[in-house]
C-alpha cells in the first residue's frame, strides 16, 4: 500500500512539474489598454413591427420614445431610420449585421407589437451587439394597450442597463408644483407626469397652497406641505386612491417633509415658539421623536440611503450651512465650509454624494459634495436655481430655475431642468405651465 | 486501503484543478531594447566650409574664360602616378616571400642523396615450353634524365607551397575581418554611451515599441460610459490573430464576473467591441507569429468617478 501511494505521489509531482514548465514557457503576449474614449454609443432603434413584419403606429411611437430616452441620457447617439439599409422585420430573426456595421452602429434594437385581444398587446424586443454579432438581451411583455408608453420606458431601462451597467431611470415619474397666474396671485397646484413630461395630471385644484412634494420610496404615496385654511401642515397623498391624509396634529407649523428610506417614517421640521427643530413621526404608530433641540432654525432634513445618518440645514453656526447627524439626533457635525450659504441638502440614492443649493454673491447654484463635505462641485447656476432631486440611479439631478423678473417684477418664468452629474447636458422639461419644487420617484413597480 | 483511495482521489482532483487553471507563469519575457542604428557618422562644425558667393558675377565669368584660355595655351603636365596602396605593397611582399620559400625548398630537394636503382638479375629460361605459350614482354623501364626529374620536383614543391600560402592568406583575411568587426562593435558601444548595455544583433523578439503600437491602436476604439468607473477589476480578453493581423477570435476570460457584475459585463462587451473594431491589428512585419495569441488587459481607472 505504501509503495502504491508513493508511486501515486511521485506521478502527481512529475505531472505538476510538467504543467508548471509548460505554463512557464507559454507565450501569450500581454498588452495593457489603459485609456479609451467616453463618447455616446451609436445605436439604431428600428421601428417595432406587427405580426406581418410591417411597422405600425404604436411600433413607431415605441421606438421614438426609446430613442428619445436613450439620446436624452447623453450616453447614446441614435442613427436616423432613413439611413437603414434593410430594416428588420422581426426581433426573432437574426439581422444581417453587414447591413448595420457600415453605418458605424454598435447596437441595434429590434421589436414587435402584436395584438392579443381588444385590450392587451404583446411587445417583444431584442438588443443586438452589431460588432460582436450576438444578441445581448430580449424581453417579452404583455400589457394593456394604452400602457405602451410605459413599456417603452421599461425597454429603455433594460437597454440602458445592459449597455452601460448602470440602472435606468426612464420608468419613473416627477411630482412638482405647477405654477400659473401673476406673481401677486399665483395659483399653485400639485402635478405629476412621466420623467419625459408626458402623461401630465393635476393632483390638486389649486384652492390651497402646496409646497415641497416628496415621493415615498416604497409605495405610491406623496408627502407635501399644504396651507389648508392658512395653516401649514404636512399631508400624505395616495396616488392610487387619490385620497389625502393629514399627518398628525401639531401645535406649530410643520414643513419640509421627507420619507425615511424604508417608507415607515416621515422626517420634517416643526416650528413652535420661535424655534424650528427636526422631528420624525412613525406612520404605523404615530409616535413622534424630536431629533434636534437648539435655538436655531434646523430644517430640510434628508436621510442617507441606509437610514443611519441625516443631513439638514441649520443656521446654528451663524449662517445657513449643512450639518450631518446620526439618525437618533446625536453627533451633529458641520460639513459645508465654502463661501456663501447652503440649503436644501439631498442625499443621493447610492449614498456617495449630497446635492445642495448654494447662494453666493447674489447668485444661486446647484452643487454636489461628498458626505464629509469634500469634493464640492457646482453643476448649474442662475438667477434662482433651487430644490435639487435625484434620479433613482444617482446620475441625473432635476431642479427648478427662475429667470430674472421683468416688467418690474410682475412676470417671470419658472421651469424645471435636469442635468447630468458631470455638469453637462442641462435640459429643460416641458410642462404645461411654470413648475417648481420637483421630486423624482423611484423606479415604478411592475 | 480506504485512506489511500481518498488520497489518490484528492491528488487527482488537485491535478485536474492545476491543469484547468494553470500554474502562475514564472518567466516573464521582457522586451529587449533595440540597439541604435547608426547609419552615418557625419561631423557637423559650427561654421560652414562653403565660400560665400560674391555679387560681382561678371568678374567671375571673366576669370573663368581666362582660365580656360590659359588651359588651351599651356601644356598640361601629366599628374604623377598614384603611390601604390598598402594592399598592393603587402601583396608584392607576400609574393616575394613565396618565391623565396620556393627557392629554399628547391635547394633542399637538390641536396638530398640520389636514390640508386639496382638492376635485377636475369631469370633463367625454362627448357620445356608448351606450344601455346605466348611471349611475355616485360615493361620497359624508362629512366628520366636528371634535369627533368629536378624540374618536376620543383613544380611539385611550388604547388605545395602555393596551397600552403593561400591557406595562410585566407586565415589572415578571416582574422582581419574578425578584428574589424570587433572594432566596429567597440565603436558602436562608445557612441551609444553606455558600455554596460548589451548590444544585440536584431532578432525576432517582441519590443516595447511593437506592444505600444498595438495598444495605442486599440485605445482609439475602446468606448465606455461614466459608469465604467464602477468597475474595480482589470478585464482580460484572450485574442487569437491571423498572420495578417485580423482578429480570429475574442474570448472573455472571467466568465463568472461577466455573469454576476453588470458593470463588468457592460465594460467587457465594450472591450470586445474595441478589439473587433480595431481589426486588423498593426502587427510588426516579420513577427506576426509571435502575436498569434494575445491577452489584452483593459483597465478603466482612467474613467473619472463622479
Amino acid at each position: 500500500m505504501n509503495k502504491s501511494l508513493y508511486l501515486l505521489c511521485l506521478k502527481f509531482l512529475v505531472l505538476s512539474f510538467g504543467l508548471m514548465t509548460f505554463n512557464v514557457f507559454a507565450d501569450d503576449v500581454k498588452i495593457n489598454i489603459n485609456s479609451g474614449q467616453i463618447e455616446p454609443l451609436p445605436v439604431a432603434i428600428a421601428d417595432f413591427t406587427d405580426k406581418d413584419g410591417n411597422s405600425n403606429q404604436i411600433g413607431r411611437q415605441i421606438s421614438e420614445v426609446i430613442s428619445n430616452n436613450l439620446v436624452g441620457s447623453g450616453q447614446f447617439k441614435a442613427i436616423e431610420s432613413a439611413a437603414f439599409i434593410a430594416p428588420p422585420t422581426s426581433p426573432s430573426v437574426r439581422p444581417n449585421f453587414t447591413d448595420w456595421s457600415p453605418l458605424g452602429i454598435k447596437a441595434l434594437v429590434t421589436g414587435s407589437v402584436k395584438n392579443i385581444n381588444n385590450d392587451e398587446i404583446e411587445i417583444e424586443f431584442r438588443l443586438w451587439d452589431v460588432v460582436a454579432e450576438t444578441d445581448l438581451i430580449g424581453l417579452r411583455l404583455t400589457v394593456v394597450s394604452n400602457a405602451w408608453r410605459r413599456v417603452a420606458h421599461i425597454i429603455s431601462d433594460e437597454i440602458f442597463e445592459r449597455l452601460s451597467g448602470d440602472s435606468g431611470y426612464f420608468d419613473t415619474r416627477i411630482v412638482y408644483v405647477s405654477e400659473s397666474g401673476p406673481q401677486n396671485n399665483r395659483l399653485k397646484r400639485l402635478a405629476i407626469m412621466d420623467q419625459d413630461g408626458e402623461n401630465h395630471q393635476y393632483l390638486t385644484d389649486g384652492s390651497f397652497l402646496v409646497l415641497t412634494p416628496r415621493f415615498s420610496p416604497t409605495s405610491q404615496e406623496i408627502t407635501y406641505l399644504a396651507y389648508f385654511k392658512n395653516e401649514p401642515r404636512v399631508y400624505i397623498f395616495n396616488l392610487e386612491t387619490g385620497q389625502q391624509e393629514l399627518l398628525g396634529s401639531f401645535p406649530g407649523m410643520t414643513f419640509a417633509p421627507r420619507f425615511s428610506p424604508k417608507g415607515d417614517k416621515i422626517i420634517m421640521s416643526l416650528a413652535q415658539k420661535g424655534v424650528t427643530d427636526i422631528y420624525t413621526m412613525n406612520l404605523n404608530n404615530q409616535k413622534v421623536d424630536r431629533l434636534t433641540n437648539s435655538s436655531s432654525i434646523d430644517t430640510s432634513p434628508s436621510y442617507s440611503p441606509d437610514g443611519k445618518k441625516i443631513i439638514f440645514n441649520s443656521d446654528r453656526g451663524g449662517s445657513q450651512q449643512i450639518y450631518i447627524m446620526d439618525s437618533n439626533g446625536k453627533g451633529v457635525k458641520r460639513i459645508s465650509f465654502g463661501n456663501g450659504r447652503y440649503a436644501t441638502p439631498v442625499w443621493a440614492p447610492k449614498g456617495e454624494l449630497i446635492a445642495f443649493t448654494k447662494m453666493y454673491k447674489n447668485k444661486f447654484y446647484i452643487g454636489v459634495m461628498s458626505p464629509d463635505g469634500s469634493g464640492e462641485r457646482l453643476l448649474a447656476e442662475g438667477y434662482l436655481v433651487e430644490g435639487p432631486t435625484w434620479a433613482p440611479n444617482g446620475r441625473v439631478l432635476m431642479y427648478f430655475k427662475q429667470d430674472k423678473p421683468v416688467d418690474d417684477g410682475k412676470s417671470t418664468n419658472v421651469n424645471l431642468y435636469k442635468i447630468d452629474i458631470t455638469g453637462f447636458r442641462e435640459t429643460r422639461i416641458i410642462t404645461p405651465s411654470d413648475g417648481s419644487d420637483p421630486a423624482w420617484s423611484p423606479l415604478l413597480p411592475n | 486501503m480506504v485512506g489511500s483511495t481518498f488520497i489518490s482521489i484528492g491528488l487527482h482532483i488537485s491535478f485536474i484543478i492545476i491543469a484547468y487553471f494553470g500554474m502562475p507563469s514564472l518567466k516573464i519575457k521582457e522586451p529587449i531594447e533595440q540597439p541604435i542604428d547608426i547609419v552615418d557618422d557625419t561631423p557637423i562644425s559650427s561654421k560652414t566650409s562653403l565660400k560665400l558667393g560674391t555679387t560681382t558675377v561678371k568678374k567671375e565669368n571673366e576669370k573663368k574664360i581666362e582660365e580656360v584660355k590659359e588651359k588651351r595655351i599651356r601644356k598640361t603636365i601629366p599628374p604623377p602616378p598614384p603611390a601604390p596602396s598598402k594592399e598592393i605593397i603587402d601583396k608584392k611582399n607576400n609574393e616575394l616571400k613565396k618565391q623565396k620559400e620556393i627557392n629554399e625548398i628547391a635547394e633542399i630537394i637538390k641536396k638530398k642523396p640520389k636514390l640508386k636503382i639496382e638492376k635485377k638479375k636475369e631469370i633463367p629460361k625454362v627448357v620445356s615450353k608448351p606450344k601455346t605459350l605466348k611471349k611475355q614482354t616485360t615493361p620497359k623501364v624508362v629512366v628520366k634524365p636528371e634535369k627533368v626529374k629536378n624540374k618536376q620536383k620543383e613544380n611539385f614543391a611550388k604547388g605545395l607551397l602555393n596551397t600552403l600560402a593561400e591557406a595562410k592568406i585566407k586565415n589572415n583575411d578571416v582574422k582581419k575581418k574578425k578584428a574589424n568587426k570587433e572594432d566596429l562593435l567597440k565603436k558602436i558601444k562608445k557612441m551609444a554611451g553606455n558600455s554596460n548595455r548589451q548590444v544585440q544583433e536584431t532578432s525576432l523578439n517582441i519590443s516595447q515599441t511593437d506592444i505600444d503600437r498595438i495598444s495605442n491602436h486599440v485605445n482609439k476604439f475602446f468606448n465606455v460610459s461614466y459608469a465604467a468607473s464602477e468597475v474595480k477589476y482589470i478585464i482580460p480578453l484572450k485574442i487569437i490573430t491571423n498572420l495578417d493581423g485580423t482578429v480570429q477570435s475574442v474570448t472573455i476570460i472571467e466568465k463568472s464576473k461577466y455573469m454576476k457584475d453588470k458593470f463588468y459585463r457592460a465594460v467587457a462587451d465594450a472591450a470586445r467591441r474595441a478589439v473587433l473594431d480595431s481589426s486588423p491589428l498593426p502587427l510588426p512585419k516579420g513577427k506576426e507569429k509571435l502575436f498569434r495569441n494575445i491577452e489584452f488587459n483593459f483597465d478603466t481607472s482612467f474613467v473619472m468617478s463622479y
